[in-house]
């Protein structure tokens, strides 16, 4: 199958345009780390990668923002933004391959979105190109606007459903001058969650707050319920939390290794299991609290912001407790499928009353239904 | 014109106390504080979201125009009926629905007033982050209409980043709901693009919001200068130094002189500038910061560094910049004021740029702004009996924020497009861009019903019939 990898904004636009003028299905991405998610595509006549979509559009430190192409390494961007002790901290899975484009449209990210927001709070602009070959902007290069319709929203999680992302803008922040992660195990859920709830209702404020049941923490060599907390400031403020959480915080090297087990939970254990999936559940800070007691499998949650992703070893089981899931009420979809999905399987099961109006802004975008259909979660 | 009828059905919905169709009534409502007016034909107070469903049903079936209002504080135009029709208060829909401190969220009806969520919760230690310096008067369905920021959102964000869910009907009286308590939905995300959409593609009938811990300490300080420019370059030496203040407003020596003599805040006469910097979060990181602060200000050429020593001293050093536009109207009744956003670098050079504007146009410009963030509100001053001089002073305006978007920023931070800024859009944006927000817009409001002549520079503006407000003694803003 013929890959296109256009080297300016204009060629993608000429790409887009060209293969849908001629009705062709389009498979759109940047690196393609994250076949697996979102859901079964059909496959594609033309496959096309913003990839070499690499150009820094603009960067002044002093501005604490940054414009990039969408198919710059992730990585790529974190490093420019570290030599100015700057930082996007979207912590997003499959680091070292995921494009910012791709970041964006799967909207994934990671534990310090507690602190710092996820992509829908890190995104200030962008520009898009549509199936039509237009070059459309929204927002700016400015951490506050209120000029015309936020596009870029619609972008966040399309999972390129809509258009191709060609540039996006980020808010950056500086870099805490230290860091410490302190990672405690209980033995049950109550005595986390009781952990937990003490840490949100204190003054500390935490950069990233993650909870981890047996099942997940055996994964990553620990045990017990393991919740994660990380602190960032000055060495002063490191003196406070050494007060409140104790002496045994982990810092440099070994923090880090710690964090990228977590953060790369997902890409390990897909590899692992072929016919695995992973689900995510969508809820509250309590909410949690229920959604952990019901499930087994391993869970890594993002206990300070509500969404809890639970790893299934195989299609069957992933499809029965997105079943009890949905049955509970819980707002639950299969992020990850198992390579071969199940004939009839509906990653996400139960959209709700403003799922018509996203069906008109599909239409609107593709109405001949041609880029990645089906990768929103089999619904659009 | 509404038919009679349907005047009839309407008022049927919310009752002989719950509208206005008297002229007299509803000349309060042509008005938002812009330089626009127009008069709706009759202002409706619906209590539920039914009824707003129920009164979008009747405009539906008679073809006629809808404007949503909350407080009329929004500046640029959008809360005005410029085709008529029926305006739609949600002044009565002020109900906080639910506090759930436990999930840090609140649901509250769109008429809510900003600070009353967050006095809501004061006790418990809990804050809404969005402050606008309006944020006594204007509700949060205005909020999620405009986007709107605030001296605080420096560090917190602005209202997209705060709001997760939505309630809203559309023209077609059809309900749906977006987003909710959780994040990370699945699907488009609706809720961020009907936050900042002016009300132009559904009225928002609940809220959604998060709430915030409050913070342990709060550091307040005063930095005075000789030279405008040199604020410019504290703020860029803050971020060089990685601080993130809560928030950094400027005053320049105009404004400061008009908001002393209003408030008798104990701001310097004799300044050129001041900038006012907070820092909030743990009590050892505000006391450093707080050094640091005060060594980049002085550094940077302020002559002197004050810092409030109790809450009443903060109060006050906040009373003065949370008057301003007050103390502005006391020594002119006219003015506009604009919000333009430019990326932080370009502050020194963009308050030089307006200082080349005010002489070439011979108009006082005086200068308040979110200087953390970029967001210049330069307030425009002129005599509104001098024939011309309205004009003279729109066009300033509209000169400095085209000199916005030429430094890569925007025509408005916070308070939105509307009518006054319509013409500007074509600077800001590509035909194709725009085209692309018509055809979304057109997706919930098929027929353009719903605050029409508002947000998109199309042939069917409200520019032609502009009646700026020239009511005499009237404030202009
Ligand atoms: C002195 C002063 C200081 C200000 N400071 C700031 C500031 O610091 N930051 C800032 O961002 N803004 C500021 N503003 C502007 C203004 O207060 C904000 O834009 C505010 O959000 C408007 O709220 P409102 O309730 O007054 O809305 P309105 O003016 O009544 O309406 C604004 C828009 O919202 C729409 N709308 C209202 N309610 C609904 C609803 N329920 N559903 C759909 N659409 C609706 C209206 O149709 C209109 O288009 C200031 C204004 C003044 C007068």
């Amino acid at each position: 199958m013929e890959t296109l990898r256009p080297k300016s904004i204009d060629e993608l636009a000429e790409a887009l345009r060209e293969a849908a003028g001629g009705g062709k299905r389009i498979r759109l991405g940047g690196n393609f780390t994250k076949n697996r998610m979102g859901g079964p595509s059909p496959a594609p006549d033309v496959v096309i990668s913003t990839c070499e979509l690499r150009r820094i559009v603009e960067y002044d430190p002093r501005d604490l923002t940054i414009s990039v192409e969408a198919g710059l390494p992730f990585a790529e961007l974190e490093r420019i933004a570290g030599e100015h002790k700057q930082m996007a901290p979207l912590d997003p899975p499959f680091y070292a391959g995921a494009t910012v484009g791709g970041v964006v449209a799967a909207n994934t990210n990671g534990p310090r979105r507690r602190l710092y927001g996820a992509c829908r709070d890190l995104v200030i602009g962008m520009k898009f190109v549509t199936l039509e070959g237009k070059l459309v902007s929204s927002g700016g290069m400015v951490v506050k606007n209120a000029a015309g319709l936020d596009m870029a929203k619609l972008m966040v999680g399309s999972m390129g459903t809509l258009a191709a992302i060609a540039v996006v803008n980020f808010r950056l922040a500086p870099r805490p001058p230290a860091s410490r992660t302190y990672a405690s195990s209980f033995s049950t859920l109550a005595e986390a969650f009781a952990a937990r709830d003490a840490l949100l209702r204190s003054p500390l404020q935490p950069v990233a707050i993650d909870l981890l049941n047996p099942a997940a923490a055996a994964r990553i060599g620990r045990q017990g319920y393991l919740l994660v907390v990380q602190v960032g400031g000055s060495e002063a403020v490191m003196e406070r939390y050494a007060r409140e959480l104790g002496r045994a915080a982990v810092e440099g090297e070994s923090e880090a290794e710690l964090w990228r087990r977590i953060r790369e939970f997902t890409p390990e254990f897909l590899a692992a299991h072929p016919q695995g999936a992973i689900l995510r559940i969508s809820s509250t800070l309590s909410g949690l609290k229920q959604v952990m007691g019901a499930i087994s499998a391993p869970i890594v949650a993002r206990a300070g912001t509500g969404v809890g992703y639970a790893y299934l070893d195989d299609a069957e089981q992933a499809a029965r407790t997105l079943a009890d899931a949905t049955e509970r009420g819980w707002k639950a979809v299969m992020e990850f499928l198992p390579e071969k999905p199940p004939a009839g399987l509906v990653p996400w099961p139960a959209p709700g009353d403003d799922f018509a109006i996203m069906e008109k802004i599909k239409r609107m975008f593709d109405p001949g239904h041609l880029l990645n259909p089906g990768r929103l979660y089999g619904r659009l | 014109m509404i038919p009679q009828e349907a005047k009839r059905e309407l008022a049927a919905i919310v009752g002989p106390k719950g509208y206005l169709d008297r002229d007299e009534d509803l000349a309060l409502y042509e008005y938002d504080g812009g330089v626009d007016m127009a008069r709706p034909e009759m202002v409706v107070f619906p209590q539920t979201s039914e009824q707003v469903a129920a009164i979008a049903r009747i405009t539906a079936k008679y073809g006629i125009p809808m404007v949503g209002r909350g407080a009329g504080t929004g500046l640029s135009g959008g809360a005005i009926a410029c085709q008529g029709g029926v305006m739609i208060s949600f002044a009565r829909m002020n109900r906080i629905l639910e506090i759930d401190l436990e999930n840090e969220r609140a649901v509250v009806q769109p008429g809510v007033v900003n600070l009353d969520i967050s006095l809501a919760v004061d006790a418990d230690g809990y804050f809404y982050a969005p402050d606008p310096s309006s944020q006594k008067a204007c509700t949060i369905g205005g909020n999620v209409a405009e986007n709107a920021g605030g001296p605080h959102t420096l560090a917190y964000g602005v209202t997209t980043n705060h709001v997760l869910g939505l309630e809203c009907v559309l023209p077609d009286g059809s309900v749906f709901t977006t987003g909710g308590k959780e994040v990370d939905l699945p699907g488009y995300d609706l809720t961020g693009l009907l936050t900042g959409s002016e009300g132009t593609m559904a009225l928002v009938t609940k809220v959604v919001v998060r709430l915030m811990r409050k913070p342990e300490a709060v550091q307040t300080l005063l930095a005075v200068y000789d030279d405008p420019e040199d604020c410019g370059r504290t703020v860029a030496e803050i971020t060089a130094r990685a601080i993130t203040p809560v928030a950094i407003e400027m005053m320049d020596g105009v404004l400061l002189r008009m908001v002393e003599e209003a408030t008798h805040a104990g701001y310097p006469m004799d300044a050129a500038a001041v900038l006012l910097i907070e820092v909030e979060g743990l009590k050892e990181a505000t006391e450093e910061q707080v050094e640091q602060i005060r060594e980049a200000c002085l550094g940077c050429g302020a002559r002197e560094v004050r810092m409030a020593r109790s809450p009443e001293e903060r109060d006050l050093l906040w009373k003065g910049r949370k008057n301003a536009f007050g103390a502005v109207g006391r020594v002119s009744p006219s003015f506009v004021v604009q919000d333009g956003m430019v990326p932080r670098a370009k502050i020194p050079s963009t308050l030089r740029f307006i200082r080349q504007v005010s002489e070439r146009y011979g108009l006082l410009i005086s200068n308040i702004f979110h200087a953390g963030d970029g967001n210049m509100h330069p307030i425009i001053l002129f005599n509104k009996r001098r024939p011309g001089e309205l004009q003279k002073a729109l066009r300033a305006g509209e000169e400095i924020l085209e000199h916005c978007v030429a430094e890569g920023g925007s025509i408005t931070g916070e308070h939105g497009v509307g009518i006054e800024k319509l013409a500007l859009m074509r600077v800001q944006f590509s035909e194709d861009s725009i085209e692309c927000m018509v055809r979304l817009k057109r997706l919930f409001d098929p027929e353009e019903r719903l605050n029409p002549g508002k947000l998109y520079p199309t042939h069917k503006g409200c520019l032609e019939i502009r009646q700026p407000a020239l009511r005499p003694g009237a404030i202009l803003y």
